[in-house]
């Protein structure tokens, strides 16, 4: 049994994973501006962090399949959801789908930051330099996506919990 | 002379460490000698800060004079300072309140329009609490006026709702310097350009935003030892026209352009090793990104030759004094903060900075915009305190004798757009917007018009007219405006103004410091021991408090006095001194910084404690950043790029300047500029009438053909409605310039971004004799 394979591949699933979330949440998100523009990129960001991650599992036999490159706006039910967006973003619950959408980000990237740590421990074990240098690069890209998530939050919930409460 | 079509009046060149001449510019209404007072002000249009007279007779202005002395101006003033003040004496100033009765607005008393203010306010904190309330200021007030909002919302409501429009025109100059120096502040002085050999002006159309500025460089290019000029402008401005090398570039392509120029000033071993070791970090991660963009890759972005960017960037690396100035070209463009940051590391890493002619200068927009960002009125704290340091914090509330937890600081103070976003929602019940225009300046006016025609939005509105947003207002409170009130204000190169008052405002128009002392009183807000919060009543007093609130803190005002500053030139803060960073210390230490910094790139904040860990303790940051594309680019529907601007002759949504007689003949119409080489293809010749469309919205003007950058179309932002029938909204024919732009904002200074929109032209007209409205000084007719 290939268990590096195994850990990689549970790595590139949460990556994909966060990716479909940041996509339906940015399209939930439509009228939450910064929200969406941010769920846009980093979609694309874990796209590219499953694709490389796909390159390197070659060399430890674990064969993965190609990344998916679903985008905000792009998706089937996009318009739908769109919609709903617009129609929701006029009330003042439209906070509160706006903190669940964040936690739900918010624990998937700690995950993927988890198997990011396992993927590094490998890559120092197994002595592959470049493998380590590409670890560190992309896991501190998904510490910065947990830090924004983080100040979003922070930002968004005294408005969605305390003032619309009123 | 007809400063109309001589915008920069007679030149009078001057060399390198020569002091610049004095020229006096005036403009009267009334002979010289019928003036019977002279009181002493400072231009409230454009944020140069040139230092002037206020001719009276008969309580009225009649004319203002360039301030000989004043070491800003040395007696000059632009068209827009020369002939503006005769807003003030126009006859559609408001003079009573205005209440919204049965749909419209009607007079009432001073009486009835505070009550029904202070009661809606009481209900509404009542029923919902402070998060309520929002305010959303200008870059227009004085000073105090900024200080006595920052203490009612901050402390008073306890609100994290207060920002200025200066979000749209400083936010990011304040977040670059924030970012590579640790604090906001302008390091450099106006003389560094009387002793630089090479200028670096990018998106910073000097020669209309502040023509006075201008003036004093086009007078040293003008002059013996003529310093090198580099322009990055997709627009001929008239400062490209005087470029050594100009850089055409596609708008939103900043980063990539700037990358390419560090990458060179890297190759050709032009970085000041010494400086960078001893006074910086982060130089590793900058060299290693910026050696991704040779200039092809970046020519081929940008879409200007690789050829040019190489001569660009030896200019720069030949540079012993260099100065860079950045304005809304990269502030409200793709990647505003990043690419803001870029120029710092330009000047870093040439060791430029802190000394004669070498610095740079992230300008400002506004006239007082400093003032909102030095009092926390512009999604700061107070004195440039960090929010998220306790120290910092609980110094504060000791200062107002507040709880420190009264002060809002779980998060950044919210940001102009975001409050919009939560009045959107429903979540902002009540937002009282001072003398700014966001019906014509935000962007998106559709969406905006919205907003604030909510039934549930209570909106109220200081203004001198009644604008497109007074228009929309529920309560219309009218406000004194400048040279009828006493305050000072600080431009961009940190020097401090008083602006005395010379006339009595109209019919029953308060100054906004009175009104904010009013309404405070009213609503009762106390400190901690149950004493009125606000411990002034005359602007004078607010400054004395302000003075205490910025001892020791880098934007000091405590050596500073109005005694100080009537009489002679402008004082810069902290204790006239000329340059920042003179030992290149800088303020990044943690227990000083004004915040832990961004990613540049996302946005997100770094963490305090990790901050702490690697304490820069002074050195400056070189932050890299990568390029990324605009969100919006353009294609087969809408294949042009939108960029907006200001023009010589207007300021802002043209409240005052379209008053002006003058201003108001050289551009009285919206044009659209277009690309010569766009316009066959388009089949549009000059003066036709064109309709601009995007995804949000379609604008109709005459075409300009001229030497802008192909592919690019360029409007003007000033035209609203408010002049026409029915004026708050378009009435058949839109014409204001963002009915088209975006809802998108930096992701670190939160600057609405307003040079980067897809649109289509479609054709509608023949000119049939008409020409565009443009100005043929500025927007030259191909």
């Amino acid at each position: 049994m290939n268990k590096i394979g195994l850990a990689l591949r549970e790595l590139y699933r949460a990556e994909e994973d966060l990716a479909d979330e940041y996509v339906k949440a940015g399209e939930r998100l439509a009228v939450e501006h910064e929200v969406y523009y941010a769920c846009k990129r980093f979609a694309q960001q874990c796209h590219l962090h499953a694709e490389t991650l796909r390159t390197f599992a070659v060399r430890y036999e674990e064969e993965l399949p190609a990344a998916d490159d679903d985008e905000v706006g792009e998706t089937t039910t996009a318009s739908l959801r769109h919609r709903v967006s617009e129609l929701l973003g006029r009330r003042p619950e439209s906070g509160l789908l706006l903190l669940r959408s964040l936690r739900q980000l918010y624990l998937q990237a700690q995950e993927v930051s988890f198997h990011w740590i396992i993927a590094g421990q490998i890559a120092q074990a197994t002595r592959d330099q470049e493998f380590l240098s590409t670890v560190d690069r992309l896991h501190r890209e998904t510490l910065t996506q947990i830090k924004w998530l983080k100040a979003q939050a922070k930002q968004a919930s005294p408005q969605a919990l305390v003032a619309a409460s009123g | 002379m007809d400063r109309i079509q001589r915008i920069w009046g007679e030149p009078t060149p001057f060399g390198s460490g020569e002091e610049w001449s004095q020229r006096v510019d005036a403009h009267l209404a009334v002979a010289e000698s019928e003036v019977e007072r002279w009181v002493q002000s400072a231009c409230v249009l454009c944020s140069n800060g040139c230092g002037l007279d206020i001719a009276v007779k008969g309580g009225r202005i009649v004319g203002v004079r360039g301030r000989v002395e004043d070491r800003v101006n040395h007696g000059r003033l632009g068209p827009k300072g020369l002939y503006g003040w005769q807003a003030n004496n126009s006859p559609d100033r408001l003079t009573r309140p205005l209440l919204r009765r049965d749909g419209a607005l009607q007079q009432v008393s001073w009486e009835e329009a505070m009550s029904v203010l202070v009661a809606r306010s009481q209900q509404l904190l009542g029923e919902s609490g402070p998060l309520s309330h929002a305010f959303y200021t200008t870059g227009q007030l004085f000073l105090e006026e900024y200080y006595a909002l920052a203490l009612i919302a901050r402390a008073g409501i306890g609100t994290p709702h207060l920002d200025g429009n200066t979000r749209l025109c400083t936010a990011t100059a304040e977040w670059a310097l924030i970012e590579s120096f640790g604090c906001d502040g302008n390091p450099g002085s106006y003389t560094d350009i009387d002793v630089c050999d090479t200028l670096f002006l990018i998106g910073h159309n000097v020669s209309e935003t502040q023509t006075v500025l201008w003036m004093r460089m086009l007078d040293r290019l003008q002059g013996a030892d003529r310093p090198r000029l580099v322009v990055v402008d997709p627009r001929p401005t008239p400062a490209a026209r005087e470029a050594d090398v100009w850089l055409p570039i596609r708008n939103g392509t900043n980063v990539a352009l700037l990358n390419a120029l560090l990458h060179e000033l890297v190759a050709n071993g032009r970085v000041d090793r010494d400086f960078v070791a001893e006074h910086t970090v982060g130089y590793e991660a900058l060299a290693e990104t910026v050696e991704h963009y040779p200039p092809e890759r970046a020519a081929e972005i940008c879409g200007v030759s690789a050829h040019s960017i190489r001569n660009a960037a030896r200019v720069l690396g030949e540079a012993e004094r260099l100065v860079s100035t950045v304005l809304q070209g990269v502030y409200q463009s793709n990647q505003a903060t990043a690419a803001a940051v870029q120029v710092n590391n330009v000047n870093l890493l040439r060791g430029m900075i802190g000394k004669p002619g070498c610095t740079v200068f992230q300008m400002n927009g506004q006239p007082t915009a400093q003032n909102t960002r030095e009092t926390g009125a512009n999604g700061t704290m107070p004195g440039f305190r960090n929010f998220e340091n306790d120290e910092h914090m609980n110094e504060l509330a000791a200062l107002w004798n507040v709880e420190p937890l009264m002060i809002p600081h779980w998060a950044p103070p919210t940001h102009a757009m975001q409050m919009f976003r939560f009045a959107e929602e429903g979540s902002i019940k009540f937002l009282w917007i001072n003398c700014t225009n966001p019906a014509v300046s935000l962007p998106e006016l559709q969406r905006i018009r919205s907003i604030l025609g909510q039934e549930r939005l209570f909106v109220v509105v200081n203004e001198a007219f009644l604008t497109e947003t007074a228009q929309l207002a529920d309560l219309v409170l009218p406000a004194a405006i400048w040279a009828e009130k006493t305050g000072t204000f600080t431009n961009a190169d940190r020097t401090v103004h008083i602006s005395d008052k010379a006339v009595d405002p109209p019919g029953e128009a308060r100054a906004d410091f009175e009104i904010f002392l009013d309404y405070a009183e009213r609503m009762g807000f106390s400190d901690k021991d149950g004493a009125p919060l606000l411990k002034f009543s005359t602007p004078e007093e607010a400054f004395e408090d302000f003075k205490r609130i910025t001892a020791g803190r880098p934007c000091d005002y405590s050596t500073l006095s109005y005694e100080q500053l009537r009489g002679g030139s402008g004082i810069q803060w902290p204790d006239g001194r000329e340059r920042l960073y003179r030992d290149h210390v800088f303020l990044t230490a943690a227990d000083v910084c004004e915040s832990y910094g961004h990613d540049l790139v996302s946005g997100a904040e770094n963490d305090q404690d990790e901050y702490r860990a690697h304490d820069p303790a002074g050195r400056a940051f070189l932050k890299a950043a990568e390029y990324i594309p605009s969100d919006e680019q353009p294609n087969d529907d809408y294949p042009l790029l939108l960029t907006t601007g200001r023009s010589v002759y207007h300021w802002h949504t043209r409240t005052k300047t379209a008053r002006a007689p003058e201003l108001d003949a050289a551009a009285p119409e919206v044009w659209a500029e277009l690309a010569r080489g766009d316009v066959q293809r388009l089949g549009v010749a000059e003066g036709d009438l064109v309709a601009v469309e995007s995804p949000r919205g379609r604008v109709e003007a005459r075409a300009r053909v001229c030497g802008i950058r192909e592919g690019v179309v360029f409007l003007p932002f000033h035209y609203g409605y408010w002049d026409e029938p029915d004026g708050s909204a378009p009435n058949g024919r839109a014409r204001a310039a963002n009915e088209l732009t975006i809802t998108r904002w930096d992701p670190v200074s939160k600057q609405p971004l307003f040079k980067v929109a897809a649109v289509r032209i479609e054709k509608l007209a023949d000119a049939d004799g008409n020409t565009a409205a443009a100005p043929e000084v500025t927007a030259i007719p191909s």
